[in-house]
């Protein structure tokens, strides 16, 4: 595994980016420092509290009252003032009332677990009368634990390598199975309804540019074929900041999905936008290009597509990509997205192994670098929209265009793709049975790149465009 | 010309009387390792001392009349085989004495690797500011910029190099973001949450800071040297003599008739077209857009954000473009040339 860069510790920690960390904690360390006088004793205490405040975030964002919620990151934040507290110097350029609300806060920590620990064999008595007796475990069950606890790791600090859970779980639509006929059934002003239940809202909805792009073949290069229509989905994540789905938080999440919405339609980031409720809101107009894709790279059978705005849609879940996965979307956001692929495949004729993740197509040309962009680089749900996984396929970046990968995306992807190693081990074979290093392999296979792009930017030169380099300077 | 009053010259700061204590009375060195000058700061979180040096240096032939001269001034120098080098602050006025160019040891943000002398000459540089550790291991923290956008230059040289230096004086060397030094040095009251832009002289830095972490930091391989280069190979003058006139109370508010005036104006819209597009584009394409509940403070630093006018030009640029989050206040640093050495005093500090 790579070396990680803390960005909270270590000769590096002043330089190293990272995720700002939850809203809920960051305002109330804010409200902490801000009775800190002195910058540098404000530096040391925010470092600590946001470290330490990093690796209890994880559990607290799992606490559903957002009250309580609020009050164990207002007790981290207070007890991360310890060291400053204990020293004398330092303490006087705290305000005495922070430092009174700190002991107020251990006087509540203590008393509250005393009362847990007088109350508690009383609950286990209770527990105990109320359960009913369980059966001894037979020696197999005990084998089959121990087995299972041998196979436990110990838990890593950085990034979350177990399989992420994509979104709640609903039955999963068979795989390859064309969606059936779906319809108008009604329109009213601003919304459509289709015959499979999908409802889209028109509201937000502008013009792009039009769709006019060329495609290369593997074997004879760029195809003399305009074309105009859309052959494939790109799906995305809004990686906007989300707040946490709870009734207390209704009017944020209106607000803070309203704002995303506004300022998709003035990029015309994606052609459509589902928010956390599973709202589907149609952006950019299906003829019409987005610029969602950026540098992106697919293929299917000889075709390779470089102009992924013109050639896909762009389908963008309000989520974001943190801790090595995709935030899991909400059964709402994986019904609506479902029913939206489905349309769109049946209206535009899009083979399923055309509807791709962004994390999977992204490069950087600068670098010939994958996962410029990390939006479902792990854990699409392909399954659950009756698509076949594409993370198994060898991506044709990698494959056909010899781009690689750094350490950086290792450590936050948390592990390669099994299609991205099948690429690998492909290009190695070839180069070995060539004689070659691998890295001339890359070489050439990234002059090829590079001479098909370039042919991509004349195309958009010629017609008064430029579909790349706009893409690149959109969201993705 | 004359010597600009930060070059080789100490300032000082003091921060504002709370009422409050402070940390305790610890003296630590930031260092501000720039293409065009380099500042210490030293002191502790209330007061602290500055001092610079440019970073260029000047080679002229070897007589013991020229050394004698040197000796006798005062002035940094050293022989290299039938050459003097004078480095520092005196090497501009010496370039002008000896008719030559001044040379500099670094080039957009690191070690110019087309310079033979770059790394002897940048030690001599930090040597005349950066004394001895006064205790084993003490804490220095310098500054260090991101990856260029254009160039995505290789760092590793440029800092291993400054970091080896610094610990063969007994230091502990921190490496700190050129924008979040500035973050560190101007925006404490807003827990160190906000945007810090450092212009100097090979590039601009941008750094957006969340409570002190960095969640996005770049930089573009644009700053004062290009503005002066660019100028001078238009109006046919020297590059020295554009910056002469750049920093000579250069105002982007006026309207000049004068042709180097006029392309100095024009080569400062596009370094700050350059800049805000940059910004533009990578906080929308970043992986995590902030939240847009607060607005966030822009603070600009830089010997090159210096004529009057520049930060009027940089807002209205950018509040015409529709970025992910709110802007809040776009302000000058305090004292724009030592507000990234200022900041990296500020981390050494913090370390305990």
């Amino acid at each position: 595994m790579a070396a990680t860069l803390d960005p909270f510790s270590g000769p590096d920690k002043y330089r190293t980016q990272a995720d700002a960390c939850d809203v809920e904690l960051r305002e109330q360390l804010s409200q902490i420092s801000a009775d800190i006088a002195d910058p540098v004793l404000k530096l040391r205490y925010l470092r600590g509290a946001v470290g330490d405040g990093e690796r209890i975030e994880r559990h607290v964002k799992r606490v559903p009252i957002p009250p309580l919620r609020r009050v164990l990151y207002r007790l981290r934040g207070l007890q991360a003032l310890q060291p400053l507290a204990d020293d004398a110097t330092s303490r006087s350029s705290v305000n005495q009332r922070t430092l009174e609300a700190r002991k107020t806060a251990r006087y509540g920590v203590v008393g509250t677990l005393a009362a847990g620990m007088l109350f508690l064999p009383a609950l286990m008595a209770t527990l105990a009368f109320s359960i009913e007796p369980k059966p001894q475990a037979s020696p197999q069950g005990l084998a089959q634990l121990t087995a299972h606890v041998d196979t436990l790791q110990p838990a890593r600090t950085d990034i979350d390598t177990t399989p992420p859970q994509p979104a709640e779980s609903m039955p999963e639509d068979p795989v390859g199975l064309a969606p059936t006929t779906i319809w108008l059934a009604d329109r009213g002003p601003g919304w459509e309804l289709y015959s499979n239940g999908l409802r889209i809202e028109t509201t937000y909805t502008v013009a792009g540019e039009p769709r006019k792009y060329r495609i290369h073949d593997r074997q004879r290069g760029i195809q003399p074929t305009w074309y105009s229509h859309p052959v494939g989905i790109l799906f995305h994540t809004s990686e906007s900041d989300l707040w946490p789905l709870e009734a207390d938080y209704g009017q944020q999440l209106r607000q803070s999905s309203t704002a995303l919405l506004r300022y998709v339609a003035r990029t015309q980031a994606y052609n459509y936008m589902i928010d956390r409720f599973g709202r589907v809101y149609r952006m950019v107009d299906d003829d019409t290009r987005a610029s969602h894709a950026g540098h992106s790279i697919w293929a299917r059978g000889d075709d390779v597509y470089l102009d992924l705005n013109s050639a896909f849609l762009g389908i963008s879940f309000e989520s974001r990509w943190e801790g090595g996965h995709t935030l899991p979307i909400t059964r709402a956001q994986l019904v609506a997205g479902r029913n939206l692929t489905n349309y769109l495949r049946q209206r535009f004729a899009i083979a399923p192994e055309m509807c791709v993740t962004h994390g999977l197509t992204s490069i950087s040309p600068k670098t010939y670098l994958i996962g410029y962009h990390r939006d479902w680089a792990r854990g699409f749900p392909f399954e659950a929209f009756g698509l076949p996984d594409l993370y198994a396929q060898p991506p044709p970046s990698v494959a056909l265009f010899g781009f690689t990968y750094d350490r950086e995306f290792v450590r936050v992807v948390g592990e390669r793709w099994p299609g991205l190693v099948a690429a690998e081990e492909s290009l190695r074979g070839d180069a070995t049975k060539r004689h070659v290093s691998a890295d001339v392999v890359r070489l050439e296979r990234r002059s090829l790149y590079n001479k098909w792009i370039g042919q991509i930017r004349d195309d958009a030169t010629v017609a008064g465009e430029t579909p790349v380099q706009t893409a690149s300077n959109k969201r993705g | 010309m004359d010597d600009r009053n930060d070059f080789g010259v100490q300032t000082s700061h003091d921060q504002a009387s709370s009422g409050w204590g402070t940390a305790a009375a610890t003296t630590r060195t930031g260092l501000d390792v720039g293409t065009s000058k380099v500042v210490t700061a030293r002191g502790d979180s209330r007061h602290s001392t500055s001092d610079a040096q440019l970073n260029a240096f000047v080679a002229v032939p070897f007589t013991s009349l020229a050394q004698n001269t040197l000796q006798q001034n005062g002035i940094p120098h050293y022989r290299d085989g039938e050459e003097l080098i004078v480095y520092g602050s005196a090497s501009e006025k010496f370039a002008h004495m000896f008719n030559a160019e001044c040379r500099r040891p670094m080039a957009k943000g690191i070690l110019n690797p087309q310079e033979r002398l770059a790394t002897h000459v940048l030690e001599s540089i930090l040597g005349s500011l950066v004394p001895p550790a006064p205790t084993a291991n003490e804490v220095i923290a310098f500054s260090v910029p991101a990856a260029a956008v254009e160039t995505g230059a290789e760092l590793t040289y440029h800092e291993e190099t400054l970091k080896r230096y610094l610990k063969g004086r007994g230091y502990t060397p921190l490496a700190v973001n050129e924008g979040l030094a500035v973050v560190l040095a101007e925006l404490a009251n807003e827990s160190f949450t906000g945007i810090g832009i450092s212009c100097g002289g090979g590039m601009c830095n941008v750094a957006l800071s969340y409570l002190s972490i960095p969640s996005l930091t770049f930089s573009i391989a644009k700053g004062g040297d290009y503005i002066d280069s660019s100028v001078g190979a238009v109006v046919g003058e020297p590059a020295t003599r554009v910056k002469a006139i750049k920093e000579d109370n250069f105002d982007l508010n006026r309207a000049n008739d004068d042709k180097v005036g006029k392309a100095i104006h024009i080569y400062y819209d596009k370094l700050i077209e350059s800049l805000v597009d940059e910004l533009y584009h990578s906080v929308t394409r970043s992986q995590k857009l902030p939240r847009t509940d607060r607005p966030l403070p822009i603070v600009l630093a830089g010997g090159t954000s210096m004529p009057k006018g520049f930060r009027d030009r940089f807002e209205q640029l950018l509040r015409r473009r529709s970025l992910p989050f709110e802007i809040g206040d776009i302000r000058m640093a305090s004292d724009p040339l030592t507000a990234t050495a200022r900041g990296t005093l500020v981390a050494a500090l913090a370390e305990r």
